[in-house]
């Protein structure tokens, strides 16, 4: 019986191979995007996963109140790991991880920038699962000066993994050797280092200091413990260690601390979740976003169900072809069930050719969709059981909702009227048709509508005016690797190339590099109510007029003044929350530790207009400036018609001043830009399923038409003999499918309107969803449905009459 | 064998009822050759269907084999009519998609049949009706006439005991349809009871009893001397 159904199956689709093709293509497009989507989404849901405790894993995160600061740490002070390990005896093991940023490592006679660096305790390897190629897990890192590093390192440095007891020079003068050579870290983890220090060499994770959050600290419990038991017991054990020295900083006690609106809390974190939930202060690296993960599969579905309806469709309208054998099978004992039965095994069968297809059309977007998307998915990840698991269940579930309303429509037929040639089915009574096409074109002009709102929210971002004048700005990284005489020397140097016009050397620039804050007081009381907290930056007094900056009130730093050390420039956000009427000559307090009484005052002398130093989904938030020396970068004002040339020689000097060190510069428009980096993808993926949907709807469509063309030969040919036109007819044939795209316009458009307006609810500076955008989307759906539809009406139009007369 | 009362066929135009049958009452029995005759719209395909449940009249009963049609359940009238019930169109109706040998097989694949014993009993009519050559052929490629018998063999191969025929010469030429109706004959004098729907005079002939329809109603019955059963 089953082979009857496939061998009629088979049959069918090679009798009328347009619309298998039609279908096929459909479908295997949609499966490829909702494959890929599948890999995608299983990589992202299994971050972490390698390692064997996974399930025990957790971060203990801060959740800090103080000062008018709100702080969401990934972090907590040093003495935590082993607080925790020491008074709850449910925890197995602790580890820490602290980030000092990057080194230079000498290799040959060459300096190598390396940024993938982090010092972290010796009990490492109890916690996380990574493998050693070499050295003893035990000891890797007990002792200072040592270094286990990846089996990548290893061959990038010496060739070879047998390299136990080499020695690594690290930004000039520190050697360390090497202890033990792990596994390349598995591109689904929430850190990847290449190098791992041990704290043995940063005095600071001994401090036992319990105000200050550094350590990105993680525990495994044992088998069988309870987190949240645990996590209850946090707040007591911080309160345990954290008042006394609280007391002893600032003289209150805890219950005085909290009054004023402060709290110190603590949290777990399961490891598992760490990658696609937690987005804190001081992640290890910037996590992934579950938000994503639904869109993305989101979308997937959509298109999926876009290529189903294009099935469903087609078999119904067609559904005459089937009608005359529906009818005989009944006549000949056929239960409705079974011919329910035969429809299904039909699509699956085209659901499994499609399969096949679209596992070819994965290998060749799986590159362009890591490109849009920024993953590393590998074609090896096909063959993943998760991924086979899945895979099986997708193609049943896309069988069955593509197959099962042909099915029971083609069922139900009446063997009576069909054999006596009544067919009352066909292109006509199809509102569920007209309705699923309206669906499709519904999610194709929301995807439009997304696509233009993202681009031109992104134009505006390009275009916004942001406070500085960030083209033609060349940043030379790494200047710290230089003396602080040095750097003076190096800035003005380079002031010496035509070309280079102005030039600042500061480690906080607006679009890229350090970052800090901390709360400052308007009066010496250090009254916390009137605390404001504010980035804190360190410049020099070129910094302003290099990157174009304006002052609104007030003077720059000036090399005039030598009390300018004790000044300060703020912004007009911090100016407005501060709450001066003037704040020209108002004193600044700052507390230069937490733990010992030292506070400084500073004086401010001016005002600078706001500039944006974030992302602008944030407003510009409160900004102090001081004159203090920082030298993480030099940005150069540059105004060349020779890039090259000017570039070449900047590294010239930087090369007579460091012969071995890399040189390594940026543009603060490619800075700027890479702050957008998440839109920019957003954008791309936007653009691209919006024309997968728009091509799978229309692959539908033509199909319709061409049946619809098909059927109405006779029609057409009576017309033309009657003497109606071309257009008249490519008209006739056009209108019904048009007057449904554009009936979905209307349901599409207050749908994108909302879900945009959404998105751009992130953006504290934004563009407001004109007329303009719904017309290019509605413009577009349109035309490029009517270019389908017009291309198999013309076609029908034109045919001589006569021909399709005499085959009647 | 068959017994229609009062059976009366109607749809509603306009509000009011137009009957395609009206009180007919009908005896077969088992081993009839019966022929139904009469001009178009006399309701014969109607009645056929009736007779063959694939149409459920307005009103009246109707007995198959002894047991009541009007008042079964779908399933167990299409269990009922798949056993005992073989059908023939003028338009052959065989599936485009499947060969000759396909399309024979299909009756018994509803029939739950095994694999092999299908083979056997398709292998056998093939022989009997000596078309094993053209078992691999496409409904296409044969003649009206050949359609025609494989839509014969078709209809006898869940060895039925009624065989209904809806002008099964309709589109053939007067020599094919004689070859046609003396195969019925000889399927009659096996035991096979036949209702046939017909416009040729001719081919009544070859029943034993013609029926005259005349806008739904039984208009006059004949029997035929020379078939008396």
């Amino acid at each position: 019986m089953f082979r009857n159904y496939l061998k009629i199956a088979f049959r069918n689709l090679l009798k009328s191979k347009g619309y298998s093709a039609i279908n096929i293509t459909g479908l295997a497009v949609g499966l490829a995007t909702g494959l890929v989507i599948l890999l995608f989404v299983l990589d992202e849901t299994n971050y972490d996963r390698y390692n064997q405790k996974a399930d025990r894993i957790y971060r203990v995160d801060g959740d800090i109140r103080f000062g008018g600061d709100h702080y969401i740490l990934a972090v907590a002070p040093d003495a935590m790991g082993s607080a925790l390990l020491k008074d709850y005896p449910q925890i197995e093991q602790a580890v820490r991880f602290r980030n000092y940023g990057g080194m230079r490592v000498k290799k040959g006679d060459e300096w190598i920038q390396e940024d993938r660096v982090i010092s972290t305790d010796s009990t490492l390897f109890d916690v996380f699962t990574l493998p050693l190629i070499e050295g003893n897990a035990r000891t890797a890192l007990a002792n200072p000066h040592t270094v286990v590093i990846t089996e990548q390192v290893a061959k990038k440095y010496f060739n070879s993994t047998a390299v136990l007891g080499k020695v690594l020079q690290v930004n000039d003068a520190v050697n360390y050797t090497i202890t033990g050579v792990i596994r390349n870290i598995p591109s689904g983890s929430h850190f990847n280092f290449d190098f791992f220090l041990p704290l043995a060499d940063a005095s600071e994770s001994r401090e036992n200091n319990w105000v200050s959050n550094n350590f990105n600290t993680y525990i495994v419990l044992k088998e069988g413990a309870d987190p949240k038991a645990l996590e209850a017991q946090l707040d007591l054990l911080a309160e345990r260690y954290i008042g006394p020295q609280v007391k002893s900083a600032m003289n209150i006690n805890m219950d005085d601390f909290k009054k004023s609106g402060n709290w110190v809390r603590y949290s777990l974190t399961p490891l598992t979740r760490i990658h696609l939930y937690s987005d804190k202060t001081a992640e290890l690296a910037p996590n992934g976003s579950v938000q994503y993960v639904y869109i993305f599969s989101a979308i997937a579905g959509f298109i999926l169900l876009i290529a189903c309806v294009n099935f469903m469709n087609l078999s119904t309208a067609r559904s005459a072809n089937r009608a005359r054998e529906v009818g005989i099978r009944k006549v000949l004992g056929s239960r409705r069930l079974q011919l329910v039965y035969q429809f299904l095994a039909e699509s699956f069968l085209i659901t499994c050719i499609s399969l096949l297809l679209a596992l070819g059309l994965v290998l060749l977007l799986l590159p362009l969709f890591n490109q849009v998307s920024g993953k590393e998915l590998r074609v090896a990840s096909l063959g993943k059981q998760g991924f086979l698991t899945l895979m099986i269940p997708l193609v049943l579930v896309v069988g069955f909702v593509a197959g099962s309303y042909p099915a029971l429509f083609l069922s139900s037929f009446r063997p009576v009227s069909i054999l006596k040639g009544k067919l009352a089915t066909g292109l006509k009574g199809g509102w569920l048709r007209s309705g699923l096409v309206v669906f499709q074109f519904t999610i194709t002009v929301v995807l439009l509508v997304a696509t233009v709102v993202v681009q031109s929210q992104l134009n505006f971002i390009r275009n916004k005016q942001i406070g500085f004048n960030r083209a033609q700005v060349l940043v030379v990284q790494h200047t710290n690797a230089l003396s602080r005489q040095a750097a003076i020397h190096f800035r003005e140097d380079l002031l010496n190339i035509s070309g280079v016009q102005a030039a600042t050397l500061t480690g906080y620039l607006p679009t890229s590099g350090s970052r800090s804050d901390s709360p400052l007081f308007p009066d010496a009381t250090l009254n916390q109510k009137r605390a404001v907290s504010m980035q804190t930056w360190n410049i020099d007094e070129y910094y302003i007029p290099t990157l174009g900056m304006h002052m609104s009130k007030g003077r720059n730093f000036s090399s005039g003044f030598p009390t300018d050390s004790s000044a300060v420039i703020i912004n007009e956000a911090a100016a407005k929350l501060l709450g001066f009427d003037d704040p020209l000559n108002k004193p600044l307090y700052q507390m230069n530790s937490f733990t010992k009484k030292d506070v400084s005052a500073y004086t401010i002398i001016g005002v600078v207009k706001d500039f944006n130093f974030n992302s602008i989904r944030q407003r510009v938030t409160p900004l102090a400036l001081f004159l203090r020396p920082s030298r993480g970068s030099l940005a150069l004002r540059i105004q060349s018609a020779n890039l090259t040339s000017l570039i070449g020689q900047v590294r010239q000097q930087w090369k007579a001043l460091l012969p071995n060190q890399p040189f390594d510069y940026t543009f603060m428009d490619d800075d700027f830009n890479r702050i957008y980096q998440s839109e920019h993808r957003v954008g791309r993926i936007a653009l691209s399923f919006s024309a997968l949907a728009i091509f799978i709807a229309c692959l539908g469509l033509f199909g319709l038409v061409t049946y619809a063309a098909e059927q109405r030969t006779r029609e057409i040919g009576i017309r033309k003999v009657l003497g109606a036109s071309v257009s008249s007819i490519v008209n006739m044939l056009s209108k019904d499918f048009l007057k449904l795209v554009v009936l979905s316009l209307f349901v599409a458009f207050p749908l994108a309107w909302w879900g945009m307006n959404k998105w751009l609810e992130d953006f504290a500076y934004r563009i407001s969803i004109g007329w303009w955008i719904f017309a290019a989307a509605g413009l577009t759906a349109l035309l490029i449905a009517l270019l389908t539809v017009s291309f198999q009406a013309i076609k029908a139009a034109l045919m001589n009459p006569v021909k399709s007369l005499r085959t009647e | 064998m068959i017994q229609l009362q009062h059976i009366s066929k109607w749809y509603n135009v306009g509000g009011k009822p137009v009957f395609i049958l009206k009180d007919v009452n009908l005896l077969i029995r088992e081993g009839e050759f019966v022929s139904i005759m009469g001009p178009s719209g006399s309701g014969k395909s109607t009645l056929l269907n009736v007779i063959g449940m694939l149409d459920a009249p307005s009103e009246g009963s109707y007995e198959f084999m002894g047991q009541s049609v009007t008042s079964m359940k779908e399933k167990q009238r299409t269990e009922l009519y798949k056993k005992n019930i073989g059908f023939i169109f003028q338009a052959y109706h065989l599936i485009d998609e499947l060969t000759v040998y396909e399309n024979i097989e299909t009756p018994l694949l509803y029939q739950n049949v095994k694999s092999a014993e299908r083979r056997a009993m398709v292998s056998d009519m093939l022989d009997r009706f000596n078309i094993v050559g053209k078992k691999d052929l496409f409904p296409a490629q044969l003649s009206g006439g050949q359609q025609q018998l494989v839509g014969i063999v078709r209809a006898l191969i869940a060895r039925p005991k009624l065989l209904l025929a809806d002008e099964p010469t309709g589109n053939l030429n007067s020599k094919q349809g004689e070859e046609i109706m003396e195969l019925f004959s000889k399927i009659n004098e096996e035991g096979v009871t036949i209702v046939q729907v017909t416009h040729s005079e001719k081919n009544a002939a070859y029943g034993s009893r013609i029926i005259h329809l005349l806008d739904g109603r039984i208009e006059s019955v004949s029997e035929n001397s020379l078939k008396q059963v």
